[in-house]
């Protein structure tokens, strides 16, 4: 294996893997939420290369965007990986990267959860690509989300099972959060929603706090920190 | 000729095959007064547009190679450089990009942005040229150049700016709306060669004015004196022209134009914009290097200015009537007839005899010709791509990425005189063309040509018979596989020979290891003269020769460093030779045992789809080892990208065709050499032991 077992130890994800109580579960809904530009896209591409490398499937759907700008942006942190992790094989570790990954991008503005079933469905019968994870970006937008959509997407994790991992927005001023300084939109869908990651930029680090884990009162205070510039989960 | 480099304007049109690029040209060069009468693609008078002058393109009506065109247009000097849509002929579109400034992207109406729209939009971002669109096909049933405008902004990422409405589509398209102007043209005369300004017609006045707003809230991002115009409504015209200009030359606004080049509406609008918004040749920055010694091969910015030493690129061979036609694009100084000039790959000095500005294939003399314009030299030698300068100037245009052919096969005259016909056909389309390579299999005799696809070569072999009368058979394509090894392995070889007279002596040690970029480095570690410094470059040699022909299936050996660190020689027995004998001996010893793999081209495909074919299409994919990287879902059309072995894709156009009925198209593009599988490698170890068995 190109990503090798030591590698995959030593992985920060493991001990994200860890304080969430191993991972968010097929299933699941997980939620990562920060202001604009903090880094929830690169985190989560952070998350669907360690699926990857470990040779699972990750469907990585962008709504609005494009796949050669997804692809770009897989690229750059894949190389961000490569270097602080030491990957010794590179082309037969991109390959593994590349074909347990299929990126769709829905540019119409005609989007719903249940085409996302129908293009899963696609993808199973045609290309035999059935996901570990799936990653949606660019949706959805919690000021305007509705119940059903997050029941539906719920729905979708369970029928296909599958993880999901969604983002959220926390604006800067004017926003009412709970006492877990989660944006209320968000909260109002907390019955679908197994973990929620909150990004917080510090002076030379973004911090990485679970503010949700599943069932568990007692959360994990991990030390987990994203690389200013990179915006990858530091490597310990 | 005027050298108010103001004044001057180097462009390309760039576009889809069937958006009418061929047509437009044709207009723009009518319109310009040089041409008198307008001839179709595909006409009904057998004579062809004027920029396809090959006749192999008149017959597929598509454009092969670029020709530069001069025209004049209220007083300013445009040279147009036709590039070919074609991506199999990559390496044109990439030399043209290189010497225009600006460009013009030509979209159709009703197609919009297609797959070849983006790999050409791909190689104009690699090359930061600064864009014009123009919505061509107006007329055509299903036009929607509002669609079109969306499809430039979402798939190719432009700050796209309409500065045009059309006044009626589709049968109705009688003319346009100027935004800057707020006045309506129409285009009377036979030809539409008489603009005639209107008021807008008062049913479009509320949509002319909302487009208005919309396009001066995005161009008055360029220019904050707009802006303020723009609050005290107290905006001119000339503000806006420079505000789009500003916009237009930083490459974050492309202002879109409109019309039917076929209908003759739209096009000296267009040409009035090339004037106004693209940039004049000192106001892009292009690079030369510098190759006096202890300059290290540095960059430096060229001047444009016609008082310095010259220097000028060479980016297009023609085979005339009269011998060799090279275009070039002068970057600094100038050229008159009679003055000497070198050639600075060959070194050798040139006189410049003839000095002609091209319109399409007629000429015209001209006595001298300056910095900033494109031009042709008569009956000089040389090959494209080459660099020629002043006598007191050591330098050279940046060299252009040329890739590696991934595709071969073999061709045979089918007499002596079609033997003499094709050598003097490759010789040319060598030179011509810096992907297209000729070689001899030393085994079979047989003359090897090289490229970059299927069509690339096709075009070839029939220029071969057509333009050179050379009849030749040809072999089914090939594709060109790679070997590398995957782990260092150490070597240790003696190589000795005794039979009498002098004999042969050399030792040596190192390592073989597999490179992550680069074809072969060289590494020298022997200390204390265990190998007399003399001989060291025949070891280079020595296992450079050896990686013509890899042990594992006779093909090239890429991506190898070897590190000599040791050796041994004898006073009397040791030679160049003897070095080179064990080097070569020594690779093909030690070579297998690094594990050596296969590699094969991998292309990147894009297939467009209408989504009711989007399984038959990712079906044609799946069979031929694709990974498929992602898929693009929009209005009804879904694109599939996938990186697909080459070796899979001969023939790919009709299954695709007959699969969707005709209705899903696609692009490919060489992407990488990447390790081939492990059936795929066997069946080719077997295929070469076999054939070395039978004395191959």
């Amino acid at each position: 294996m190109v990503y090798g077992k030591e590698l995959n130890k030593r992985s920060p994800l493991r001990v994200f893997e860890r304080s969430i109580h191993g991972g968010l579960g097929k299933g699941n809904i997980g939620v990562v939420t920060s202001r604009k530009g903090v880094g929830k896209t690169a985190m989560l591409i952070g998350v669907s290369l360690d699926d990857l490398l470990q040779d699972r499937k990750v469907l990585h759907v962008t709504v609005g965007g494009s796949v050669d700008n997804l692809s770009r942006f897989y690229e750059e942190i894949f190389r961000d990986l490569a270097a602080s992790s030491k990957i010794e094989d590179l082309a037969e570790t991109r390959l593994t990267m590349v074909s347990n990954r299929h990126l769709l991008a829905y540019r119409d503005g005609d989007f719903s959860v249940e085409r996302i079933r129908k293009s899963m469905g696609f993808l199973a019968e045609h290309a035999a690509f059935e996901p570990y994870a799936l990653i949606l970006d660019g949706w959805p937008d919690f000021e305007t989300v509705t119940e059903e959509d997050l029941a539906g997407l719920k729905k979708l994790a369970e029928d296909m099972q599958v993880e999901i991992w969604i983002t959220a927005l926390r604006h800067r001023e004017g926003q009412e959060r709970d006492e877990r300084d989660v944006p209320v939109e968000v909260a109002a869908h907390d019955e679908h929603i197994s973990v929620i990651v909150r990004l917080e930029p510090k002076a030379d680090h973004v911090n990485l706090q679970i503010v949700k884990d599943h069932e568990n009162e007692d959360l994990a205070d991990m030390h987990l920190e994203l690389d200013p510039k990179t915006l990858l989960l530091k490597w310990g | 000729m005027s050298t108010d480099l103001s004044k001057v304007r180097n462009i390309g049109i760039s576009a889809h095959i069937d958006s009418g690029k061929t047509t437009l040209t044709e207009r723009v060069l009518f319109y310009t007064d040089r041409i008198h009468a307008i001839h179709e693609v595909r006409g009904k008078d057998g004579v062809g547009a004027t920029m396809d002058s090959m006749e192999l393109e008149r017959e597929r009506g598509i454009t092969i190679a670029s020709a530069a065109t001069h025209v004049e247009w209220k007083d300013f000097h445009i040279n147009i450089i036709d590039t070919p849509g074609h991506v199999d002929f990559t390496i044109e579109v990439e030399r043209s990009l290189r010497v225009l400034d600006g460009a013009v992207l030509i979209l159709c109406a009703v197609a919009g942005v297609q797959s070849q729209s983006i790999t050409v939009d791909r190689q104009m971002k690699r090359y930061k040229v600064p864009r014009i669109a123009f919505v061509n096909k107006c007329d055509r049933s299903g036009a929607n150049p509002f669609r079109v405008t969306e499809g430039l902004i979402e798939k190719l990422g432009h700050n796209a700016v309409m500065m045009q409405l059309p006044i009626g589509l589709e049968a109705d398209h009688e003319g346009l709306v100027d935004l800057v102007t707020m006045k309506a043209i129409y285009f009377d005369g036979e030809n539409g060669e008489t603009m005639r300004e209107e008021e807008i017609p008062a049913s479009l006045m509320p949509e002319a004015e909302t487009r208005r707003e919309m396009m001066l809230d995005a161009v008055s991002m360029f220019s904050d004196e707009l802006m303020e115009a723009m609050i005290e409504d107290a905006v001119t015209e000339e503000m806006i022209h420079s505000a789009v200009r500003a916009g237009t030359l930083s490459r974050d606004l492309t202002p879109v134009f409109m019309g039917s080049a076929y209908k003759n509406r739209g096009v000296q609008p267009l040409l009035n914009a090339v004037l106004a918004y693209l940039p004049e040749p000192r106001e892009v920055q292009n690079e030369g290097i510098r190759l006096e010694k202890g300059k290290d091969d540095e960059t430096f910015v060229v001047s444009n200015d016609p008082e310095d030493s010259t220097i000028a690129l060479a980016f297009k061979l023609e085979d005339g009537q009269y011998g060799q036609l090279t275009y070039i694009r002068i970057y600094q100084g100038g050229m008159s007839k009679g003055d000497t000039i070198k050639n600075n790959r060959t070194g050798q000095k040139v006189k410049v005899g003839r000095l002609v500005r091209m319109h399409s294939d007629k000429m015209q003399d001209i006595e001298r010709a300056e910095a900033g314009d494109i031009v042709a030299l008569f009956g000089i030698d040389c090959a494209s791509g080459d660099t020629f300068t002043s006598l007191d100037l050591d330098a050279s245009m940046a060299s252009m990425h040329v890739p590696d052919p991934v595709i071969s096969l073999s061709v045979k005259p089918i007499d002596k005189k079609a033997q003499d016909n094709m050598s003097k056909a490759l010789g040319r389309f060598t030179r011509e063309d810096p992907t297209f390579r000729v070689s001899v299999d030393d085994e079979t005799g047989d003359t090897i040509v090289h490229g970059m696809g299927e069509l690339h070569l096709d075009v070839y072999i029939e220029r071969m018979k057509r333009e050179y009368k050379a009849e030749v058979e040809v072999s089914p394509p090939q594709v060109s596989y790679r070997e590398a090894l995957s782990k260092p392995v150490a070597f240790d070889y003696t190589h000795k020979k005794q039979t009498g007279g002098s004999g042969q002596y050399a030792k040596m040690q190192g390592i073989l290891e597999p490179l992550a970029e680069g074809e072969f480095e060289f590494v020298n570690e022997v200390r204390g003269g265990n190998i007399p410094s003399e001989f060291i470059s025949a070891v280079e040699k020595g296992f450079k020769s050896a990686l013509d022909k890899g042990p594992t299936i006779g093909a090239h050996v890429v991506g190898i460093k070897v590190v000599l660190q040791d050796g041994n020689s004898h006073a009397v027995d040791s030679s160049d030779n003897a070095f080179m004998t064990c080097a070569r001996d020594a690779f093909r010893q030690f070579y297998p045992k690094g594990g050596p793999k296969v590699l094969e081209p991998l292309m990147l495909v894009s297939v467009e789809t209408p989504r009711e074919f989007q399984g038959e299409a990712m079906g044609t994919l799946m069979q031929r080892r694709a990974i498929v990287l992602g898929t693009t879902e929009d209005a009804g059309f879904v694109r599939i990208d996938a990186e697909v072995p080459l070796s899979e894709m001969f023939g790919y156009a009709t299954v695709l065709r007959s699969v969707t009925q005709g209705k899903a198209g696609f692009t490919m593009e060489f992407k990488r050499y990447a390790p081939a599988p492990v059936a795929v490698a066997d069946e080719l170890k077997k295929e070469y032991q076999e054939k070395v068995k039978q004395g191959h």
